[in-house]
């Protein structure tokens, strides 16, 4: 009784899921025919486009869909299916019920000699390690993951190079999520660095752009995670970044980038970095949390500075909730109120102990004084040392003399100590309009301007050999440059599904 | 065998430490050293026995004590390098008991502000900072780093009295911290002489005693000489420096301003 009722329900259900799985099956499968395009005309462009519809399939994989795909594509006895079929991890009797349905497909393979291209080989894979991270089986998606990896390394084609920086994106992603979890010194994290390492070593040496950019990357989060900072700086001391590396790439790496030079110290380059890092950033909700990330790293950064971030920035629907605490600490900083600072870097250490930016934060005390005496000298032209201390919060009178030397000395402000009678004189301020000073500020952003030009130029995509096939034959060419205003039609219409690494054109 | 002898040495090193001979220690040091070799415990491996981990670790944290003592920094950043990957194996294989891993690594904070490499120091502490995280305790209880942290603070808000007051003697975590005390009392000074050039037109000299923490006005003067100050009826003036606005002035560096606009009219022509 049990059994048939069952089978009512399924009979209701069945045809919707069965053309869903259909649907994404036939999809994948004509990314195959993309891939085999790619090989043919050794054009990565079809490769990417491939690997740009994961983002959409991902919320339909399932592991009867992956079944399909691999039973399909594959003879019953390819190594390489057997294995992959093994990852999926279904059932042996689940599984028969997937051979049957597709009996004819099935037959049809059998009497094909085609084998598969190692590209289609390796999409699976990556395929199955984002289903299987979706699942969260990450011991499985480890152990996986690893073989892949090192199947892509003996096959050494170049075809295979955008599909690689893919499959080590997730490889390296899996260990990540593997007990001990980082920062801990015994986490899986360090052990797959050598691996990463020899990635980055034959990449560069094959000059495989999307890998190199991608182990690069992944390198410096791995040691970033275990806090291995000189480490990450001597890595990035000793390696060159792709300049034509995928913009999410760069993102990343001016990311990364910024964090190390901001925990050195040299907040000019850091800010550099971040600013560029945030404006790379996809804009799409996908990647908020990259954004986010980026945007409290530089907010710190330009505190660190003694800038003030905009108030506008805080306003940003993406933004707004995640950065409330960093909105607070602005405004302390601004006012110079070390009291309210401090408690609000009390309240809210658990926040900025999880965002990475505590040590940042406490470094700002300093600055919360600065500005306090800056207020104070825009203010007063002439107050008591005594009026100083108390109104900053210090310790003492005599603290407060150094400090308020020492902002003299840094250029805080322009003032001068009578030390005799106790006070902080403010000197008059000069016409900075009859300096030069204006004038530079001018060159600056004239500077910048060209340099955006001269980057647009550069930017540009010229399509490869395309004159010669207009001279071969005007026609094909064409029809070509039409499935190129079409892809970039449909680039721009697939912006939400570009969570990947990877952008259109 | 070779356990024995360490054992021994180790003993041996704890008496000059004591005693306060450390130029002994050296000779003792290397030998604990090479008994450290024949153990294969130098560096730690996945089959050191625990208990020769302990007697390695407990031999580098002496020599780096002993380095201090000896003033010689060189060999205490080697020792504190080595010693590295002893403090970041498991507890269940080198238990914490017994470690000196904060005084150590507090120790060579300090020598990191000493040195004035404030971006090492802050690299250092974010590992610290991460590490005590994992751990599930603040670096805030840990006395021997707070030290150096509190220290760091104060230098760079510029409260030099504080400094001062935390560097004296009693205040430092252990003796071996007192040593650099000499080291920041002269940094400080130099920024104290820097940062009073700026701020002051002039100045007594008794109140420059204070000021810069001299013993004595002798000192202060012999201290204006070396800075290039003048002192004149018991006061010390500080040269005036002039003529900030006028180096900016628009009509100095006319030659500039033509220069970059032959720059922007090359572009523009490049453009067009």
């Amino acid at each position: 009784m049990a059994e048939s009722m069952e089978g009512v329900v399924t009979e209701v259900e069945q045809p919707n899921t069965e053309n869903v799985e259909e649907k994404t099956v036939s999809e994948i499968r004509s990314n195959f025919a993309l891939l085999e395009r790619a090989v043919a005309q050794f054009d990565t462009r079809f490769t990417l486009r491939a690997l740009r519809s994961i983002s959409s399939l991902r919320k339909k994989l399932t592991d009867r869909v992956l079944c399909t795909v691999i039973v399909v594509t594959y003879s019953a006895k390819n190594p390489t299916a057997r294995l992959l079929i093994q990852a999926v991890g279904m059932e042996a009797e689940d599984l028969k019920a997937v051979a049957d349905q597709h009996k004819d497909a099935v037959q049809a393979l059998k009497n094909s000699t085609k084998e598969p291209l190692p590209e289609v080989d390796v999409y699976i894979g990556i395929l199955l390690q984002v289903y299987l991270y979706d699942q969260q089986d990450y011991e499985e998606g480890a152990e996986f993951s690893t073989q892949l990896v090192d199947r892509i390394r003996e096959l050494n084609r170049r075809t295979l190079d955008s599909l690689a920086a893919k499959a080590y994106f997730y490889f390296s992603l899996f260990h990540e999520e593997l007990d001990p979890k980082p920062p801990s010194k015994q986490s899986q994290v360090i052990t797959i660095r050598g691996k990463l390492l020899a990635a980055l070593r034959s990449a560069v040496l094959r000059k495989d752009l999307d890998t190199q950019a991608s182990v690069t990357t992944l390198l410096l989060r791995n040691y970033l995670s275990t806090a291995d900072i000189t480490q990450a700086d001597l890595l990035v001391a000793q390696t060159q970044f792709p300049e034509n590396a995928p913009n999410n790439q760069v993102a990343r790496y001016l990311y990364y980038l910024g964090r190390i030079r901001a925990i050195q110290l040299s907040y000019t380059d850091a800010h550099e970095h971040l600013i560029s890092a945030t404006r790379k950033a996809p804009s799409n909700s996908v990647a908020a949390g990259f954004y986010q990330a980026s945007m409290k790293l530089l907010i710190v950064v330009e505190l660190l500075m003694g800038d003030i971030p905009e108030r506008e920035l805080f306003s940003q629907p993406r933004l707004e909730r995640t950065l409330e605490p960093y909105f607070r600490l602005v405004q302390a900083v601004r006012a110079g109120d070390l009291p309210s600072f401090l408690k609000i870097v009390q309240n809210s250490a658990k926040a900025f102990h999880r965002d990475g930016t505590y040590t940042l934060i406490l470094r700002l005390r300093q600055n919360v004084i600065k500005t306090g005496i800056r207020v104070l000298s825009l203010s007063y032209s002439r107050i008591s040392l005594r009026d100083i201390c108390l109104r900053l919060g210090l310790e003492s009178e005599e603290s407060a003399e150094y400090i308020v030397a020492k902002a003299i000395r840094d250029g805080v402000i322009e003032a001068s100590i009578d030390h005799e009678k106790g006070f902080m004189q403010t000197k008059q301020a000069g016409d900075i309009y009859a300096t030069r000073e204006p004038g530079e500020a001018f060159h600056e952003r004239i500077r910048a301007c060209l340099t955006l030009h001269d980057e647009c130029v550069k930017a540009m995509r010229y399509p490869m050999n395309q004159h010669r096939l207009e001279l071969k034959n005007a026609q094909e060419a064409r029809e070509r440059e039409r499935e190129l205003a079409k892809e970039i039609q449909e680039g721009d219409l697939d912006d939400d599904d570009a969570a990947g690494d990877f952008d259109g054109l | 065998m070779a356990e024995r002898e360490l054992a021994d040495l180790l003993k041996q090193l704890h008496k000059t430490l004591q005693s306060k001979q450390y130029q002994q220690a050296g000779s003792i040091l290397s030998r604990a050293k090479i008994a450290l070799l024949g153990l294969n415990a130098l560096i730690p491996t996945e089959s050191t026995p625990s208990k020769h981990l302990q007697l390695a670790r407990e031999t580098l944290e002496l020599g780096a004590v002993i380095s201090i003592r000896l003033q010689d920094p060189v060999s205490f950043t080697r020792y504190f390098q080595q010693l590295q990957p002893f403090y970041a194996l498991p507890e269940d294989k080198l238990p914490r008991k017994g470690s000196n891993a904060s005084k150590i690594t507090g120790l060579y904070l300090l020598l990191l502000l000493s040195d004035g490499d404030y971006a090492g120091f802050h690299t250092l502490l974010e590992t610290l900072e991460v590490a005590a995280a994992q751990a599930g305790r603040g670096l805030e209880d840990d006395q021997f780093i707070q030290y150096p942290i509190r220290l760091e603070q104060a230098l760079m808000e510029g409260s030099y009295d504080q400094v001062w007051r935390q560097t004296k003697g009693s205040n430092a975590p252990s003796e071996e911290f007192a040593l650099f005390s000499d080291v920041l009392i002269g940094t400080i000074r130099k920024e104290i002489a820097s940062c009073s050039e700026k701020a002051y037109p002039s100045i007594p000299i008794s109140d420059a005693k204070s000021l810069l923490f001299l013993e004595s006005e002798g000192s202060v003067v012999n201290f204006a000489k070396e800075s290039g100050w003048v002192v004149k009826d018991g006061r010390i003036y500080f040269p005036q420096e002039d003529g900030e606005f006028a180096s900016k002035d628009i009509l100095v560096t006319s030659d500039q301003v033509i220069e970059n606009t032959l720059g922007y009219a090359r572009e523009l022509e490049t453009i067009v």
